[in-house]
């Protein structure tokens, strides 16, 4: 290699680009940054399907709900359904028929009620309202249902057996 | 040059198809989210199974485009060698 070559060589070290590729290289550095883009994204949605099947919970508790069998008809009652960090509504229908759910609306995490005699429970910080029949949301902006609570009556009272969601 | 120019074309047409699965894989991402909040979890294994093949052929676009290119650039180096 002559002396010119290798000079040459040592210059393109240091500037390794030339003018009339810089736009070429830039190109490729952008692809690059997509591709690695591409899998943090991809990583992202593997960690919230494992999220799924690590926060999925299959032993539910028997809680008994104090004062659930005095309940009149067209009145509701809280409780607290897993600990106590799960805020609950059990409501008795009109029709005298037993159903609880989350008391945490599934718009921004407001505390539900129960309108008396209604078939409504209601979300005041929003109007949102949702079906005391099965939770489905029915007006305003809350668009998931509320998640149930499975009830079993037993002999010594009203026990949450699970809830579904 | 005229390998340059087609190389130019290439990476232009390639970034665009990259973006466009990139794209595809932000929604992916949203949708396995709303999934995941409204606790309908069959969706989020197909979500990530669309986006792991997204982001294999993306990777396989991204290796097609610096091999060309380094075979661009091996071959302006040897025309400037034979210049001097």
């Amino acid at each position: 290699m002559s002396d010119d070559a290798k000079s040459i060589d040592r210059w393109r070290e240091d500037f390794p680009v030339r003018w009339d590729a810089d736009h070429y290289l830039t190109r490729r550095e952008l692809a690059k940054f997509l591709t690695l883009g591409s899998a943090l994204l991809c990583g992202a949605t593997g960690a919230l399907a494992l999220a799924s099947r690590i926060g999925a919970r299959s032993d539910w508790p028997a809680v008994r709900i104090p004062a659930a069998a005095a309940l009149l008809p067209g009145t509701s009652l809280l409780f607290r359904y897993p600990d106590d960090a799960g805020p609950c509504i059990l409501i008795k229908t009109g029709a005298g028929e037993l159903k609880a759910y989350s008391q945490v609306c599934t718009h921004l995490s407001c505390a539900v009620r129960y309108p008396s005699g209604g078939d409504t429970i209601e979300c005041p910080c929003h109007r949102g309202f949702f079906a005391v029949d099965d939770g489905r949301p029915v007006a305003g902006p809350p668009t998931r249902a509320l998640p149930r609570v499975r009830l079993e009556t037993r002999s010594d009272g009203v026990y949450a057996i699970g809830m579904e969601v | 040059m005229q390998t340059q120019q087609q190389g130019s074309v290439l990476f232009a047409g390639v970034l665009v198809l990259i973006a466009t699965l990139v794209i595809i894989q932000l929604w992916l991402l949203t949708a396995a989210l709303e999934a995941l909040l409204a606790r309908t979890y069959e969706v989020l294994v197909p979500a990530t199974v669309a986006s792991i093949v997204l982001f294999v052929v993306n990777a396989l676009l991204l290796g097609y485009v610096v091999a060309f290119d380094r075979k661009v650039r091996s071959r302006r180096r040897n025309d400037s060698l034979e210049l001097l």
